[in-house]
């Protein structure tokens, strides 16, 4: 006990000490053994209601430094407490980009200059112009060389308050600190963990004279050096781990500086692993609000450029009939059309396949398809198409009738030409119904149904709602002939949807197909002979269609990244290259893996280990993971991995080696010749 | 047959470091140093023991900030009764701060009232890049079954300041009562805080 008190007593004693020394000099500036430090203001006066800078300006001796936010490997952070002033409120150190700053073994993050830390203070609009205000901050800081020296100093600056200001003797150090400050936006990143080293990956930098400074000091190695490179316009950085790093973040931040500019990172983990089947299941309330979400995208649904001339035509075609039956079949056709999407996309997750709404916009030929059925709607709203039975007819009557057919068909066809539409507006909200059990993700796409029906289906049900519309009259041909340019305007954008799938010689084969297909159409209604003309419409419109087929399934040319030599993995290629004592590399890999692309440029696609590869007697298998793929998975399990990369090289003899997950061309190439070496051994 | 033999090797002799690497709950690395009475004093010798390390260098001002509350001196006390070993070790190389003769060494034991078991000179560094010291202080737990328990900073609160020290957590005195309490030191790895170790460069 008394030793406890003893102890207590001491501590107290220091640090009454401590603050009585510090009391002694509260002046605006200090000088302390190598360094001097004062609080500054950028402005004359204090103005209420605005928020202006204040500051401590650090100078440190030459070869002595201060430190930033993270010090790094030793040191400490300056700290700056604010005493409570009446009517002013203190925001955060604005921390100038620092330095890597090495010591002996070791690197610090800091200032080896006079620098200038900047603060927000915010003065209360109640405050009445006219006295003072005496601004205090308590200072503590670290000044080292090798050895350090901490300190300690209370500032003050009395200022008069005003309702304006000038800038004061010290506003040249604010403006000059302002430059020296990081960009105000935080950029997104990712980041990937691996057995060492942190992948951090972030878009829209350019120059390569990028480091990274994490805002913790339990995250990197402030010593190793970073490997920073670049890939179509990405820029990849790995770094060691610090000893103390534990894994287990959900977000890294960091700070990314080239000296003179820099930017804040907030980076995420890259592509979850388990994001189709890890993730958590909706709450009751969640679902409704997500339910209630889809419903109201289902309403917005039905403005949308590609839906709205449809179902005016329909409502309009309502008018004339006094009492529609069978509105029941439209709202069947708008379900039948989303759940057969919904199932399809459900049951091919099921097997594997990562898909999401607006699947079928990836295949070429179904943006072809509905480009022409864009053009068609289109003209046939410009009554080019003549109205009447056959194919030509099917549009108008198939959506302006009145029998339950015609109901469904509207219901079916308003689903297919919102799909592109839907596609790249709702593709996020409909993701989150994707990742679901199929149950619920049957439910929210129903909900979106049911929202997409709605506003038809009120006009149907309520013939009050009818009378609403304006009377049907002559100008309901301008108003239908108007509504074919959302039409055109919606094939055009699919015309260069197409042309980023197959290339631009393919869209223009596309173009002229779509204007010999108009052209047809158009000889139709106009040449007398309907005969002659069915058959040369139908035939040129076959010869198109096949044309296009064709284009369509000729991939664009791609630049192959992986060597001629790698073969696609499977596990039964393995099996039975091993049961031959080859020597094999497998390399997992995935699009969305940092890590992966920074081997691949650093190491497995350099000219040392293509050369290796290149011989006949090495075998390259790469598994692509970008997918989910059971094959992959079971592969990874077998190896205690939870995902890519993951590097083997197998041997003659039951040679088998894992590396490591940061690759150097010579790690491969020693990996590869050991194996080699089994093999001679073996013949 | 001999080539599988000396990847056996290869293999073992890769392990070997990783051991030798001083990790949390890996074997903690063995040494043997000189102490300040000129004895030669081994981790080996205290298997059994929990011992606890920590690296000084009396003329930081974070460990000054522990010393000058008797905030070390006081953690020695209590465990160095409770039968665990206590080793401060010294890995500033000669001519740099924190160096100091035997004599010297004991004086300042003396003076600070500390109770060190031993006090060990790392002039080589070798101990202390073993076991990634970095700074000063710099904290180790050793479990008796010679197992790195938890390495790290003192406490909480990184700073030069004592007045921190009665609002910080004691990661040496929360690892310890884990420990007695048979569960896992938590946090069992932190960022140290102080000075770096003035290492022989």
């Amino acid at each position: 006990m008394e030793l406890r008190h003893l102890v207590i007593f001491t501590l107290l004693c220091t640090s009454m000490c401590w603050h009585a020394l510090a009391k002694t000099s509260a002046d605006s500036s200090i000088s302390a053994p190598h360094i001097q430090v004062s609080l500054v203001s950028e402005d004359s006066a204090l103005v209420p209601g605005t928020t202006q800078l204040v500051g401590v300006r650090i100078e440190p001796d030459p070869h002595w430094h201060t430190y930033w936010q993270n010090p790094g490997d030793s040191g400490e952070a300056p700290k700056i407490t604010w005493q409570q002033t009446d009517g002013m409120s203190f925001g955060e150190i604005q921390w100038p980009l620092p330095q890597a700053i090495r010591v002996a073994h070791l690197v610090n993050y800091g200032y080896a200059d006079a620098h200038l830390l900047m603060v927000p203070v915010t003065v209360d609009k109640q405050i009445q112009p006219g006295g003072e205000r005496t601004l205090t901050a308590d200072l503590s800081y670290l000044v080292c060389k090798e050895n350090c020296i901490p300190g300690w100093a209370t500032l003050s600056l009395t200022l008069p308050v005003a309702s304006d200001s000038a800038p004061s003797a010290s506003a040249q150090l604010f403006t000059k600190a302002r430059e020296a400050l990081p960009a105000a936006d935080t950029l997104p990143a990712a980041f990937e963990v691996t057995d060492s080293h942190i992948a951090v990956s972030v878009n829209g930098l350019s120059s390569e004279d990028w480091t990274l400074f994490p805002l913790r000091s339990d995250v990197a190695s402030h010593s190793s050096n970073q490997q920073i490179l670049y890939e179509n316009g990405q820029l990849h950085a790995l770094i060691q781990q610090s000893d103390y790093f534990t894994g287990a973040q959900d977000t890294l931040e960091f700070l990314i500086s080239d000296g003179t500019q820099g930017y804040y990172l907030k980076a995420r983990p890259a592509a979850p692993i388990d994001s189709v089947t890890g993730s958590e299941t909706l709450g009751v309330s969640d679902l409704a609000i997500y339910a209630g979400m889809a419903l109201l995208g289902g309403l917005i649904l039905n403005i949308m450029p590609c839906v709205l001339p449809i179902l005016s035509i329909k409502a309009l075609s309502l008018q004339q009939h006094a009492k529609p039956g069978h509105h029941w079949a439209y709202l069947l056709g708008i379900l039948v059309c989303f759940n057969a999407f919904t199932v399809t996309i459900i049951s091919l997750q099921v097997s594997g396949q990562q898909l999401g709404w607006g699947f079928h916009l990836q295949s070429p030929l179904v943006i072809a398809a509905l480009a022409f059925l864009f053009t068609f709607i289109g003209l046939s709203l410009l009554d080019v198409v003549a109205v009447g039975p056959g194919l030509s007819g099917m549009g108008q009557s198939l959506v302006s009738g009145n029998n339950h057919r015609s109901h469904f068909f509207t219901g079916v066809l308003a689903v297919i030409v919102a799909s592109p539409c839907t596609a790249p507006f709702m593709a996020a909200a409909l993701g989150v119904a994707l990742v679901q059990p199929p149950v619920i993700a049957l439910f929210i796409f129903n909900a979106l149904a049911v929202g997409f029906a709605l506003p038809m289906m009120l006009l149907f049900i309520f013939p009050s709602l009818r009378k609403k519309l304006p009377a049907p009259g002559p100008w309901m041909n301008v108003f239908k002939q108007a509504l074919a340019f959302p039409m055109f305007a919606t094939a055009a954008w699919l015309c260069w949807v197409y042309a980023g799938q197959a290339g631009t010689s393919a869209q223009f084969v596309l173009l002229c197909a779509l204007l010999g297909f108009a052209f047809l159409l158009w000889l139709k209604a106009t040449l007398p002979d309907k005969l002659t003309v069915t058959v040369l419409s139908v035939s040129g419109c076959l010869a198109i269609f096949s044309l296009i087929t064709v284009l369509s399934l000729q991939p664009p040319t791609k630049v192959d990244k992986e060597s001629a030599s790698s073969t696609p993995y499977t596990a039964q290629t393995l099996a039975s290259l091993r049961a031959k004592d080859q020597v094999v590399l497998v390399n997992m890999t995935a699009d969305w893996c940092i890590t992966c692309k920074v081997n691949e440029q650093v190491a497995l696609s350099t000219r040392k280990v293509q050369d290796v590869l290149a011989s006949d007697n090495i075998h390259y298998l790469v598994g692509d993971w970008t997918n989910k793929n059971d094959e992959i998975y079971t592969y990874l399990k077998q190896y205690e991995r939870a995902g890519v990369p993951l590097y083997v090289v197998y041997g003659p003899d039951n040679f088998v080696k894992v590396l490591p997950q940061v690759l150097t061309p010579d790690i491969v190439v020693t990996a590869i010749n050991q194996a080699l070496q089994e093999q001679n051994h073996a013949s | 047959m001999h080539r599988k033999l000396l990847s056996g090797l290869a293999v073992a002799g890769i392990l070997s470091t990783q051991a030798v690497a001083g990790s949390v709950n890996e074997p903690a690395p063995a040494f043997s140093l000189q102490n300040s009475y000129g004895e030669t004093v081994s981790l080996s010798e205290f298997e059994g023991k929990h011992v606890i390390l920590e690296w000084t260098n009396h003329e930081c001002p974070y460990v000054k900030k522990h010393y000058g509350a008797d905030n070390m001196q006081a953690l020695q006390r209590t465990y160095t009764d409770e039968d665990v070993v206590w080793l401060t070790i010294i890995s500033s190389a000669p001519g740099k701060q924190g160096h100091v003769s035997a004599q010297t060494a004991n004086e300042l034991t003396d003076s600070r009232e500390a109770a060190p078991t031993h006090v060990l000179f790392d002039p080589d560094g070798d101990v202390g890049r073993m076991y990634k010291a970095k700074t000063t202080p710099h904290m180790y737990i050793v479990d008796p079954k010679g197992t790195l328990q938890y390495a790290g900073a003192i406490d909480s609160i990184k700073s030069a300041n004592p007045a921190d020290i009665p609002n910080a957590v004691n990661y040496v005195t929360s690892g310890m009562d884990a420990l007695a309490a048979g569960s896992d030191p938590n946090p069992e790895l932190t960022a140290p805080y102080g000075c770096s170790i003035k290492y022989k460069s």
